[in-house]
């Protein structure tokens, strides 16, 4: 790498540290690039050489703490055990349980999911290709093991249960749930589904 | 009936030109490209007029939302009562419920935007009509187990909040990835199966 590549992406590094902070403890609207360049003690110029706008540093900050969940998550996933309705309780447990570290900068990440200036590349919430494959194994192991009914359209029971568990984040928005109130809650949506492809 | 004055009237013409101004662009700017000095201009009036009305921006994004949300409780009402059973009145429900908001997505995008913030989206939420919305839901699934056709242990409160989930969580298909109504109305089918389907066993 050169010394200019180096710079950049240490001044990529700061940017995003410093807005990953502000977003979390001010608020997404609340916090101006001007104030992130200042606490990363960069220039506005050299934020906006790096980035196109603050909603494309907060989806650049997002995407590095998903990177972060979904290591976490891959390596858990093997080892899951119990039934179909267990393993998905679990694996949107560690979802709660990530996302909830930082609830205000998630909230902005659901909020910009609608953001008027959002950018292509962007990987805005509700999307998410990870979570919805490993959902999908999860379901596919479970036609084998026989919790699930052969019958079972796996892509329709998926996208239910991201609806479900997208929504379910209201519970923090509105009324500062936690993970477990939340988990609580997004258990009992798992078991009623898991109901209705239960085999007969 | 009371005549209204004619200082009332005028006072309720100025209202709905600066609301008119205010949907067009809420609509062309999102709610936060949207500024009061903008709404104000293009309804032809001082900032100040506008203010004489209206508390604030979310004041009048808010008499917006309540306006339509109460004729699209109306005309999701109407359509669920032409549900031959469960599932196809709540599918004719939402179905109405995507057209009437297929020709006005980017007001529906900022009601969505806004909704996720902590204080604005709590009241959006507790509006009546949003409340007429749920209701709607949990009628449909107590006369579906009323007729039979759903057991009666069949958790109403929570299939009801799932159902009502489910019927939100389209919207970004139709927002971002321009789906047709009945693309959106597959997928809502769907998903009243999948959700309904633990209540069919008895």
């Amino acid at each position: 790498m050169s010394v200019r590549q180096s710079q950049k992406e240490a001044t990529r590094k700061r940017v995003l540290d410093a807005a990953r902070d502000l977003f979390e403890s001010r608020g997404y609207e609340e916090t101006t690039v001007r104030e992130i360049a200042r606490v990363a003690e960069v220039s506005v110029g050299s934020v906006f050489t790096t980035f196109s706008s603050k909603g494309d540093i907060l989806s650049q900050v997002m995407a590095d703490r998903l990177d972060a969940l979904y290591a976490e998550l891959d390596r858990v996933v093997p080892h899951l055990r119990g039934s179909t309705a267990d393993r998905l309780a679990s694996m949107f447990a560690i979802h709660y349980a990530f996302e909830t570290r930082r609830t205000k900068l998630f909230l902005a990440h659901i909020a910009a999911a609608f953001d008027w200036t959002l950018e292509a590349n962007s990987r805005p919430f509700g999307r998410n290709a990870h979570l919805m494959q490993v959902v999908r194994d999860c379901l596919a192991e479970g036609l084998v093991r026989g919790d699930v009914d052969p019958a079972t359209d796996l892509d329709i029971i998926v996208d239910a249960l991201m609806a479900s568990y997208a929504w379910t984040y209201r519970l923090a928005a509105w009324n500062g749930s936690d993970a477990e109130a939340m988990s609580a809650v997004f258990d009992r949506h798992i078991r009623l589904i898991c109901q209705g492809f239960a085999p007969r | 009936m009371r005549v209204p004055t004619r200082r009332a009237l005028a006072k309720q013409q100025t209202r709905a030109k600066v609301l008119a101004a205010a949907r067009r662009l809420f609509s062309e700017e999102g709610y936060e490209g949207a500024t009061i000095r903008d709404i104000a201009a293009a309804a032809g009036m001082s900032t100040g007029a506008v203010f004489a009305n209206f508390s604030d921006k979310s004041d009048l994004f808010r008499e917006i939302m309540l306006a339509d949300m109460a004729d699209l409780a109306e005309t999701m009402r109407e359509a669920a009562l032409r549900g031959r059973n469960v599932d196809d009145a709540l599918l004719k429900a939402f179905a109405a419920g995507y057209a009437f908001y297929k020709t006005q997505l980017p007001l529906a995008r900022a009601a969505f935007s806004i909704s996720w913030s902590p204080d604005q989206g709590q009241e959006l939420r507790s509006m009546p009509p949003v409340q007429a919305l749920h209701d709607l839901i949990n009628e449909q699934l107590v006369l579906g187990v009323e007729r039979g056709e759903l057991s009666q242990e069949a958790e109403v409160k929570l299939r009801t909040q799932m159902l009502f989930d489910c019927y939100l969580a389209n919207y970004p298909e139709a927002i971002f990835l321009g789906w047709s109504i009945d693309a959106l109305q597959a997928k809502a089918k769907d998903q009243i199966r999948v959700i309904l389907a633990g209540a069919r066993r008895g």
